[in-house]
């Protein structure tokens, strides 16, 4: 009981908190700028990339529809959304911790490790809340103003369509391990604000650790290659895996299937393992730490 | 039903026992023992610096001592936390709220986090005992530090508790905002007969609030008390200066206050005399054909927790 109670304070805290909105404000304001833009210019802006394509093949209908917006938009903002994440993350110690209301919640017959639960919990409703937000705005709005239809994926040396009746289960699925990757942020950016009094530091820690990172990634040298399996960032557009479909040995698309589900389980339980890895080492520090401010 | 220490004819709230905290090579609390009594207000006195915050700390588990034992109602703080925190109130250094909530809301939330379920008209009569009831829907962000710090112990007071521990709950106070504070806490003893604890490092204010009080000093106890005992009236100290001083310390030296003489040399001379003794020892002095030139008496515990003060200033 006392959990739900803390659960309910600590998200009571956070949708109060003015910087809160900042994020959902953004992805609004984002969104909405890029979805103004494809609107105006979308059909020029895919008949260039559609060149080469319609020299091999007979293209007809509407390409440009609400289901490619979405996955130009989780493309563009995935890698961006982290640092909204971490600014209410970063802040549930911290913050607290700054304004000495950590020192006042402490003296109240709640457990630390009861107290971290609650916040963690808590922080990762905030980031789920926001991923559902850019859904609604990413799929939703944009089926709206684009339409709906098969979906089309321009990769670097591929093509996939994937006929509508088969798009939709795909970013619910997509958005669904998006929440893991953005909550494997969200448990570093909370981790990291234990140690810090106020939230600048574990916000900049935590965008410091996924540029690194992301750029270790891109470095193809055999020293990083060992490495690069266990960095959550190298499973973090994971989500792109849902939208791989399995062909059959007529090379015909099998409805429903994912080209390599097992990838994308492993990097689901990667993300996990680093949640849990996360929030086992907050409470384990957070038990030991004398508060001081 | 909570059943505490006894000892005599008194129940034991608090019980601390040979209590240190270290931080690295620092010792901020040197094997620090007391007891607070129910009923009482017990004022915890030292200077800035002197180990009250740490010990406050420890006492709410913020701080996990280094050595010692803290018992508080007869259970022990290191393995019955929650227990003991559902009955305890307190305010740590400045009362640190969520300055973009109401008081109304810091109210309830606290209240919530406690563990009682507080009613609106209850969170408001909570509000009304430190006179913030008419301010409960402003945003505490707009409160003056005294407004805060009544909020505070308001906050403290969410769950009914059995005791209340107030760090230095009139720093930074303007001297409307200190009398307020200390007529809540008078009130919270003698009309809510709640237990108190209250850290201070001016003598004047735990002088005239507390039932007893421990002076602490470098982290070790360096007094404890009742307060009336320690401060007793009777028994002054007397700083005299004459016209010659060393002809006045050698006719002390043969005099009834032989044995009282605490301090003599050229420009001071210290006495310890019983209060209705100053008269007779200034018309002595007189009749020894020495100029009184000056006399000034002062409380002996006043004077000692100055010289600690004045030997830290040089430090």
């Amino acid at each position: 009981m006392q959990i739900t109670k803390i659960i309910y304070v600590e998200l009571f805290k956070i949708f109060r908190k003015p910087r809160t909105y900042i994020a959902f404000g953004a992805i609004a304001a984002i969104v909405g700028l890029i979805q103004l833009g494809f609107y105006a210019d979308g059909e020029s802006y895919m008949k260039f990339g559609m060149q080469s394509l319609e020299e091999s093949f007979d293209v007809k209908g509407k390409i440009l529809n609400g289901y490619l917006m979405a996955y130009i938009i989780l493309q563009t903002l995935l890698v961006h959304v982290p640092l909204l994440i971490a600014l209410v993350s970063a802040d549930m110690i911290s913050g607290e911790a700054n304004m000495g209301t950590l020192r006042l919640l402490l003296t109240k017959p709640v457990g630390r490790t009861e107290l971290i639960l609650g916040k963690f919990i808590a922080s990762s409703i905030y980031t789920m809340l926001l991923l559902f937000w850019m859904a609604i705005w990413a799929l939703g709005i944009s089926i709206l103003i684009f339409g709906a239809g098969d979906m089309l994926i321009l990769k670097s040396d591929l093509v996939t369509q994937i006929i509508q009746s088969d798009v939709f289960w795909r970013y619910l699925a997509a958005f669904g391990f998006a929440s893991i990757a953005m909550i494997a942020v969200s448990a570093m950016a909370f981790f990291l604000s234990i140690f810090s009094e106020n939230s600048i530091g574990p916000i900049m820690a935590t965008m410091s650790i996924i540029i690194i990172f992301t750029i270790l990634n891109t470095l193809d040298l055999p020293i990083f290659n060992h490495i690069k399996p266990y960095l959550f960032t190298t499973h973090m557009l994971g989500w792109k895996g849902f939208f791989d479909v399995q062909v059959d040995e007529n090379n015909v698309q099998i409805m429903g299937s994912i080209e390599n589900l097992r990838g994308v389980l492993i990097s689901a339980g990667i993300l996990i393992i680093h949640i849990f890895g996360f929030l086992l080492g907050s409470i384990y520090v957070f038990k030991r730490k004398d508060i001081l401010t | 039903m909570l059943s505490y220490g006894y000892h005599h004819s008194f129940i034991l709230l608090i019980q601390i026992q040979h209590l240190s905290k270290s931080f690295g090579s620092f010792t901020a609390v040197n094997d620090l023992s007391f007891s607070v009594k129910e009923g009482e207000v017990y004022g915890f006195l030292g200077q800035n610096g002197a180990g009250k915050s740490t010990t406050i700390r420890m006492m709410l588990s913020l701080i996990r001592p280094s050595v010692g034992t803290i018992r508080i109602f007869d259970k022990d703080l290191s393995t019955e936390r929650n227990q003991i925190l559902r009955h305890v109130g307190a305010v740590v250094e400045k009362a640190d709220l969520y300055n973009y909530l109401s008081a109304y809301e810091n109210m309830r939330i606290f209240s919530l986090l406690s563990g009682v379920n507080l009613t609106r008209s209850e969170i408001l009569y909570k509000l009304a005992v430190v006179g913030l009831e008419q301010r409960a829907g402003d945003k505490v962000k707009v409160y003056s530090q005294g407004m805060k710090q009544r909020l505070g112990i308001a906050v403290a007071m969410v769950n009914d508790p059995k005791l209340i521990i107030l760090d230095e709950p009139t720093n930074g106070l303007d001297p409307q905002g200190i009398a307020d504070i200390r007529n809540l806490i008078i009130q919270l003893s003698k009309e809510m007969h709640k237990t108190v604890l209250v850290s201070s490092h001016l003598l004047s204010e735990v002088e005239l609030i507390a039932d007893s009080m421990l002076i602490i000093h470098k982290g070790k106890k360096i007094v404890e008390g009742s307060v009336a005992a320690l401060l007793d009236p009777a028994l002054v100290q007397v700083e005299i200066s004459t016209t010659d001083n060393l002809q006045t310390i050698s006719a002390l030296s043969n005099s009834q206050w032989a044995g009282q003489m605490q301090k003599l040399d050229a420009f001071k001379i210290i006495l310890e005399v019983k209060k209705e003794e100053i008269a007779v020892l200034s018309k002595w002095i007189v009749d020894q054909g020495i100029g009184l030139t000056g006399l000034h008496s002062s409380n002996r515990l006043e004077n000692y927790f100055l010289s600690l003060t004045s030997a830290h200033a040089d430090n």
